[in-house]
């Protein structure tokens, strides 16, 4: 006799589909992208880990992608966790103004922050060339300047509020105890507080550094000259489309191997040093006047109008009369949008329809599997628990490529449709749908449903009378937070799409490439509108919050 | 309404065979209490009868109907949680109306059942408020109401009174004392807390390690313990290790040796010849000044004054064991720290049991 005899099977069964589905559209690709870089290349015969060794442009790649996300793991710490502890441990004036930086790392997709800083300081960009006109020479933005630059202003905010939170939530009397018996306070804060707060920061330091390697429209648009894994991953599927997946197969795999030696490596860390971190209240915030708050409040609102640039831009941008590759700025016309809007508004109508089933489809299965897995514990989960978090490894470009070699032809032949789209936004955003459901399921005691079951009502009528209405706001905001993340999406669906199924960022892309800054920027403003109407709905109507879930 | 059965019922939990072939009766309208210590299976065996575990063997009836193999929503139970388990986004009026809306009882009838209930609970005047504003002791109140609105055949209450504190756990108790003697509904409650255990129970079943040790009426578990886990759990006791020279029989009396003296004690069930444990409630060991002719030597070890009681520690003989002791009354401070005393023992109280 089983445990659970009146609702085990249910269950049961329903952990068994949601493990074929993780199996069928996640480990399926992934084996295939790492198991075809073991063979051979039409070309030469030689396996894709043969060629790798053999060409120096591979193996640079290599190199430089370790060192790029190395250096932008480091320049993110370096502004994000100063930030973190100003804003936990005082007041100033001007504060307020980085409540709102959680906002422009969403808001604004990375394809439009690379567009945006070209238009600034790319060789026909507008400082460039004002600051040319005056005689004085601006470097190259091409390159390493603009990558580390650009990428640091997207992703220093993910160190930022992993490290606001840890210290938010590091208990102050711990410090103080340090403090009697006999440390200075700038000792006590560094003896008491690192360690605690440590764990924090490298894995928000972790995170960048992934993102780091897997991130294509910034290493695209700016990595001119610079080898990069991702962009030569990108190129080699481009090329090689069709018939020889052996070398795109081998990249990605590289790719994956080093996602994963640094989550090893972070894991590795962590366990050495093996403590409880004992949540209490955090110091209230001291103010600060004078001269140190003016240098910090300058200094917070230089990171944060950096930060906001990009937006101005787009919008500016958007505005602005262009013939050809050529801004005529200062003049003013809506002539860009009117184009998108009316001419070419294929792209906004993809985006709408692909993303708003993602979102439906992903809200409906996070749900669902961390339900199973937080609820209905059985043999088959922690296989769905581990499937589910498998993503976080894979970069956009590898998801992508591992689908169309996967479902190219056979008995699931999904490229050319637009299903291999929502498919591609669905796989980037599960981990993230899980954690959060999963984090709200938790929060919501069994013994709620108990009760329910007890005064008579059956578990699955139980769980939607009284556990259902306690998850929707959670869900609503998992709801936007999917919304925002999709419509941005671009390193998997350009890999994924096909002639006529551009989705906005891809259409930016490409024009981006042709030059065309203008007619980019009026997409770039759509797409930000599109990001941006449901987070203020949501937050100043339903009062939701959308970051905390994040 | 009716009795509880349980028919040798084994049940596991996560693997563990938890409990193992427990059978007992509670009659019709007792408020039967399952005491012990966290993990020795009392909240499963709750559970169980709940429905939410299913038994491994045996069966389990609620009169004469059998629920063994009955879910737990068709049961006809009223459960009271350790953490209230209100719906925190329904009112009270909803909260407590909810049973009865699953019963599909007409509007006015559940208006009238849910406003009775919600006075019988002091929270008339609480209908729109959402559990968040109520406290703990008025949550819990409405998680009584909730369960026993809907007149159930059995009230099942796992720790209710453990996430209340102290001054609030007295008078939420009073309320269920009250409400299950008025409602003569068969209850089952959980607790580790002997006190609770005490003040409401017609019935006690101690258990341990899965098992009942010791099943009673409450005064019977603390004047009578049966072992020296019982007793040690009940109210707190000294246990000493002490021989026996012959055998003693069940209810008989006898005499064993503690510490070099010989002692009066009762045995509840049949002691053999040898060692056996010496059973003394604190407030049954009386001290008297030193030089008299009755009791054991012994010395004030440590000296707590209580307000109504005092607390002394005192060592037996020289070097024999150390024993609690509480005095009531008036402030017997001629037992002062170090000082020189003779200790009797109430033969009637003193009990031995078997190792």
């Amino acid at each position: 006799m089983t445990r659970r005899p009146f609702d085990g099977g249910i269950w049961f069964w329903l952990s068994l589909a949601a493990l074929v589905a993780l199996g069928v559209f996640i480990l399926y690709p992934l084996i295939n992208v790492l198991a075809s870089s073991f063979g051979a290349a039409r070309t030469d015969g030689r396996s894709g880990w043969q060629v790798l060794f053999a060409e120096p442009k591979y193996l640079r790649a290599v190199g430089n992608t370790v060192l790029l996300g190395l250096v932008v793991t480091l320049t993110t710490t370096l502004i994000g966790v100063p930030l973190a502890y100003v804003t936990a441990r005082f007041r100033f004036p001007g504060k307020a103004l980085i409540a709102i930086l959680p906002l422009t790392t969403l808001i604004v997709p990375e394809v439009i922050a690379a567009q945006t800083w070209l238009m600034m300081l790319g060789n026909n960009g507008l400082i460039t060339r004002t600051l040319g006109e005056w005689g004085i020479p601006v470097p190259s933005f091409y390159g390493w300047p603009g990558l580390i630059i650009v990428m640091t202003f997207i992703y220093y905010t993910y160190i930022y509020m992993g490290t606001l939170a840890a210290i938010r939530g590091f208990d102050h009397q711990l410090e103080q105890a340090a403090q009697s018996l006999g440390a200075s306070p700038g000792r006590a804060r560094l003896d008491v507080m690192l360690p605690v707060v440590l764990p924090a920061v490298l894995a928000s330091a972790l995170l960048v550094f992934t993102l780091v390697v897997g991130n294509f429209a910034v290493a695209t648009i700016l990595g001119h000259k610079v080898e990069l894994l991702s962009v030569i991953t990108y190129q080699t599927f481009v090329s090689e489309v069709g018939n020889d997946p052996v070398m795109q197969s081998t990249l990605a795999s590289v790719s994956i191997g080093i996602v994963a030696l640094a989550l090893f490596l972070q894991r590795f860390i962590l366990s050495r040093g093996r403590y409880e971190i004992t949540l209490g209240r955090g110091a209230r915030p001291v103010d600060i006047r004078g001269a140190p708050a003016l240098a910090l409040a300058g200094a917070a609102t230089v990171v944060v109008v950096i930060s906001l640039l990009p937006l101005a831009s787009v919008i500016a941008g958007a505005f602005t009369r262009a013939r050809g590759p050529v801004m005529r700025w200062g003049e003013w016309t809506t002539a860009n949008l009117e184009r998108v809007l009316i001419n070419a508004p294929d792209p906004i109508i993809n985006t709408l329809i692909y993303s708003g089933i993602a979102t439906a489809l992903s809200l409906i299965f996070s749900t669902g599997v961390s339900y199973l897995l937080v609820k209905k514990r059985n043999a088959l989960t922690p296989a769905i628990d581990y499937l589910a978090a498998l993503p976080l490894a894979l970069s956009g470009t590898v998801i992508g490529i591992g689908l169309v070699m996967s479902f190219n032809r056979g008995w699931l032949s999904l490229t050319g449709t637009a299903a291999i789209i929502v498919l591609a936004y669905l796989i980037r955003r599960l981990p993230f749908g899980v954690r959060n459901a999963s984090s709200t399921l938790y929060n919501i005691p069994n013994s709620i449903e108990e009760a329910s079951i007890s005064l008579g009502v059956p578990p699955l009528r139980s769980f939607v009378a009284v556990v259902l209405p306690l998850m929707i706001p959670a869900i609503a905001a998992a709801g936007v937070l999917v919304w925002t993340t999709t419509v941005a999406e671009l390193s998997a669906s350009i890999v994924v799409y096909s002639g006529g199924r551009e989705t906005l960022p891809i259409q930016i892309f490409r024009l981006i490439d042709s030059g065309l800054m203008a007619q980019a920027s009026a997409y770039g403003l759509v797409l930000v509108s599109i990001i941006l109407v449901p987070i203020v709905i949501a937050t100043t109507v339903f009062r939701l919050d959308v970051f905390g879930a994040k | 309404m009716g009795s509880i059965s349980i028919e040798s019922v084994s049940v596991s939990y996560a693997g563990n065979r938890v409990i193992e072939q427990l059978s007992l009766t509670i009659p019709d309208g007792a408020f039967f209490t399952l005491l012990g210590p966290s993990g020795c299976g009392k909240t499963t065996l709750l559970r169980t009868l709940a429905g939410f575990l299913s038994v491994d063997d045996g069966r389990i009836r609620f009169g004469d109907v059998d629920v063994t193999h009955t879910p737990p929503y068709r049961r006809d139970i009223g459960m009271v949680f350790q953490d209230y388990a209100l719906f925190p986004d329904k009112t009270v009026f909803d909260n407590v109306a909810y049973g009865l809306r699953a019963r599909k009882q007409v509007e006015a009838s559940i208006r009238r059942k849910t406003g009775e209930y919600l006075e019988r609970v002091g929270l008339s005047g609480f209908e729109a408020r959402r559990p968040a504003e109520l406290s703990g002791g008025q949550r819990q109140r409405v998680a009584l109401a909730r369960a026993l609105v809907i007149a159930p055949q059995v009230l099942l209450m796992d720790e209710p009174l453990s996430n209340l504190d102290a001054k609030l756990r007295v008078q939420v108790r009073e309320t269920i004392h009250d409400l299950q003697r008025e409602a003569a509904i068969t209850t089952v409650f959980v607790t580790h807390d002997q006190e609770e255990a005490l003040a409401l129970s017609d019935l006690i079943g101690l258990m341990h390690a899965g098992r009942i040790e010791q099943m009673g009426a409450p005064s019977e578990i603390y004047a009578a313990p049966i072992s020296s886990y019982v007793a040690d759990f009940v109210g707190a006791a000294n246990v000493v290790e002490i021989t026996a020279p012959s055998a003693i029989e069940a209810g008989g009396m006898g005499t064993v040796n503690l510490a070099g003296f010989d002692v009066s004690a009762r045995a509840v069930k049949r002691v053999d010849a040898g060692r056996a444990w010496l059973l003394a409630r604190q407030e049954d060991i009386m001290l008297h000044p030193a030089g008299g002719a009755a009791g054991i030597k012994a010395t004030i070890l440590r000296r707590q004054y209580l307000g109504s009681r005092t607390h002394y520690r005192v060592r037996l003989a020289s070097e024999g064991p150390a024993l609690s002791v509480e005095r009531t009354g008036p402030d017997h401070s001629c037992f002062s720290e170090g000082a020189p005393v003779q200790v009797s023992l109430d033969p009637m109280r003193t009990l031995v049991v078997p190792r």
